[in-house]
């Protein structure tokens, strides 16, 4: 909501703005709720010139409407579908993430949500050549894990540094200054989209629970606030600059016994409107011993899929990517660097 | 900046105010001076200054209180961040097969939790890398101090200084046997004198202390910038009793790692974290699980859980970010946390005989199982 200043449109007078405070009336919002032909009394101003005035103002700030053919072609030419490397994660998906709209990961811990995240930055940075904003929170990014998947897809050193270079990781600890990161990015993205030949194409947020459970609940209320601040923001970069907002978010115990196996993901309903696609990380059944099992994904919530499906998926030495471009002789080798 | 001012860390009495005036976002306050703001809002020029400073992002050389704190959120690109990666160290267990399975030891800036019944070797790795995190750099250590907290009251000094006799003895002979001068230099000054004097305990009562000592470490990591691993001992027992409130203690919880894992970020330091088990009753059995519920097990960035089979113990890395799941058995001897011969798996615990001539990791090491 806009205040009124002096020269906000044509007509709008330094006299007119302070008549108008008099009477309370501050805001656009108030001014055009406002039965017209009583202010112009109070005002001691011209009926006409009101109503000139909130035309004006009406045209510039209230919203346009299109019709759904337009949205169609508009979504038809702005959204791609990216795909995360793995083939039975991309068909369980809908063939890949979408652009324009926000993808959650939950999981317990361990269930490989940092994993999967990891490959599909390392798919987008090399398979398809865009780069990506990671933004860390949890201290789980390693970048000589990064180059160890990397090195499974591009064979040469100067792939693999170019396609690192084309990684930015950015390590917020607290909901403020992932606000300021996200607000940076959203400005410095129209700079960008000009000049450069590859532009961001996904920003991954790892964690989000890490950054808002701290603040929720108990008796402070800003939590809930700047919960939903960070939600708009992200669904603002989703759809304006056409980028795949990836969330990971983690489990709490679930006792009304839902269908994900006695845990639902955390940070309460009000997050749960929030992402589009919400898809849940499991490890197989748990055993006595700790050993590398199959991990399942499972659909809670899809605008195009139906929930409840799952598909099995493997985490091993190259992630979850499983469409290799490199030699396949690479076996699971060690962490050093090539030189 | 059409940004929303509910998104700026403002007090909420102020933030009432300046929404109940009709500012709403960045713009609004753009062309607005200090002193109209404090008239606007009723409050002191001092306050809409700050305001104002924090919504146009504080120009360089002026610093508001509320910004002093702010870490740096830099951007990296990946290729900086796996120069920097490879620049940093870890800290070496002595146990040579956990330190293959970490990935050559506990990864500095990285939060590591270990998980255990009582008695099966937390508060001995504690101490095991308390003192391996001071070896000095030419012996493949990283040469720097430590901070130990301790919430239970279980740091023994003298088992401390068996614990570093042990690490110096083990220095000395490598320096012989190697012949190099840097090397027997090294070892000379290496002492368990100076690896006690060099080793910053904090006891803590209860969680309230526990906090506090959080809060001032980040201070105290910058008055001491050679500290290179920070150990709670152990991070369950404080909040685990008199704490009724389990929604606050999760808040404290997850609030707590947040800064713990700033400060490792920050002040290049490995923070360890152990951690108590408890039960939890599944619908056809109950099971053995890390303390402090579900959401803390996000906070450890590794997680490494300790365990009896009969008469052995075990490690398995449950999580991490970069190596694979893998279990390692390993024991306590009067020298400390040490790998269990291949030779003698059927009964390690008896053996506490001192095995000089094994090297650290750095040397090619045909230990393996």
């Amino acid at each position: 909501m806009v205040l009124l200043r002096e020269g906000i449109c044509p007509g709008a007078t330094a006299q007119l703005i302070q008549a108008l405070r008099d009477q309370n009336v501050v805001t656009v919002v108030q001014l055009a709720s406002a039965d017209i032909e009583d202010l112009a009394q109070k005002c001691s101003v011209s009926y006409k010139t009101l109503v000139a005035v909130r035309r004006v103002l009406l045209a510039q700030y209230s919203p346009f409407p299109s019709n759904g053919a337009d949205l169609y072609e508009e979504l038809l030419a702005s959204t791609a579908i990216l795909s995360t490397g793995n083939r039975s994660l991309d068909a369980f998906l809908d063939s890949g993430l979408y652009t324009g709209e926000v993808t959650e990961f939950v999981g317990a811990p361990g269930s490989g949500k940092t994993q999967v995240c990891l490959s599909l930055a390392v798919n987008i940075v090399c398979e398809l050549k865009q780069r990506v904003l990671y933004i860390d929170s949890t201290g789980g990014l390693s970048a000589s894990r990064l180059l160890h998947l990397i090195q499974e897809q591009v064979n040469n050193l100067e792939g693999q540094s170019e396609a690192l270079q084309r990684i930015e990781v950015v390590r917020v600890f607290e909901v403020y200054r992932l606000l300021d990161v996200l607000q940076d990015f959203r400005t410095g993205f129209t700079h960008q989209v000009t000049g450069a030949r590859c532009s961001v194409k996904a920003v991954v947020i790892d964690s989000v629970s890490a950054l808002l459970s701290s603040i929720l609940g108990g008796h402070q209320l800003e939590g809930m606030s700047l919960m939903m601040q960070l939600a708009r923001e992200l669904k603002t970069i989703a759809r304006e600059l056409n980028v795949a907002v990836i969330v990971t978010n983690s489990v709490v115990q679930d006792s009304g016994g839902g269908g994900g196996g006695g845990v639902k993901p955390a940070l309460g309903r009000s997050w749960s409107y929030v992402p589009n696609v919400r898809v849940l990380l499991q490890r197989g059944t748990e055993g006595a011993a700790v050993q590398p099992m199959k991990r399942t994904a499972t659909i809670l919530k899809s605008s195009r899929q139906p929930t409840r499906i799952s598909t099995e998926f493997d985490i091993t030495s190259c992630g979850t990517l499983t469409t290799q471009t490199a030699s396949s002789q690479h076996s699971t080798g060690d962490l050093d660097n090539a030189d | 900046m059409q940004r929303d001012l509910g998104s700026f860390p403002f007090p909420p009495g102020i933030r009432v105010k300046l929404i109940s005036s009709g500012f709403q976002s960045a713009e609004d306050l753009s062309g607005v001076r200090a002193t109209e703001l404090s008239k606007e809002l009723g409050i002191s020029k001092e306050e809409a200054l700050e305001i104002l400073q924090i919504v146009r992002q504080e120009r360089p050389g002026e610093e508001s209180q509320l910004s002093a704190r702010l870490p740096s959120a830099r951007k990296y690109t990946a290729l900086e961040l796996l120069e920097q990666e490879h620049a940093q160290g870890s800290i070496i267990t002595f146990c040579s097969a956990l330190d293959e399975v970490l990935g050559g030891g506990v990864p500095v800036g990285k939060i590591v939790e270990v998980c255990g019944a009582p008695g099966i070797g937390k508060t001995q790795l504690s101490i095991q890398l308390v003192v391996d995190a001071q070896i000095p750099e030419c012996f493949g250590g990283l040469g720097g101090e430590s901070v130990y907290i301790d919430t239970e009251g279980s740091f023994i000094v003298d088992r401390a200084m068996d614990i570093a006799a042990a690490a110096v003895h083990h220095c000395h002979l490598i320096a012989e046997s190697n012949q190099d001068e840097v090397q027997r230099e090294a070892a000379q000054a290496f002492s368990v004198s100076g690896i006690l004097s060099r080793i910053y305990y904090f006891r803590c009562h209860d969680y309230v202390e526990l906090l506090a000592q959080a809060h001032l470490l980040a201070d105290f990591l910058v008055a001491h910038p050679k500290v290179c691993i920070v150990v709670i001992d152990s991070i369950a027992f404080p909040f685990r009793h008199n704490l009724d409130d389990l929604s606050l203690r999760t808040r404290l919880l997850n609030g707590l790692a947040q800064q713990l894992i700033s400060m490792a970020n920050e002040h290049n330091v490995a923070v360890v974290l152990t951690n108590q088990m408890t039960t939890r009753f599944g619908q056809v059995q109950s099971s053995l699980v890390p303390a402090l519920g579900e959401s803390w097990g996000h906070a450890a960035t590794i997680r490494l859980i300790l365990r009896w089979e009969g008469k052995l113990r075990f490690a398995s890395l449950y999580k991490s970010p970069s190596q694979k799941e893998a279990t390692v058995p390993y024991q306590i001897t009067s020298l400390g946390f040490r790998d269990v011969q291949s030779s003698e798996l059927v009964s390690p615990s008896l053996n506490n005989g001192d095995n000089p001539r094994k090297r650290p990791r750095n040397d090619d090491d045909g230990d393996r199982e």
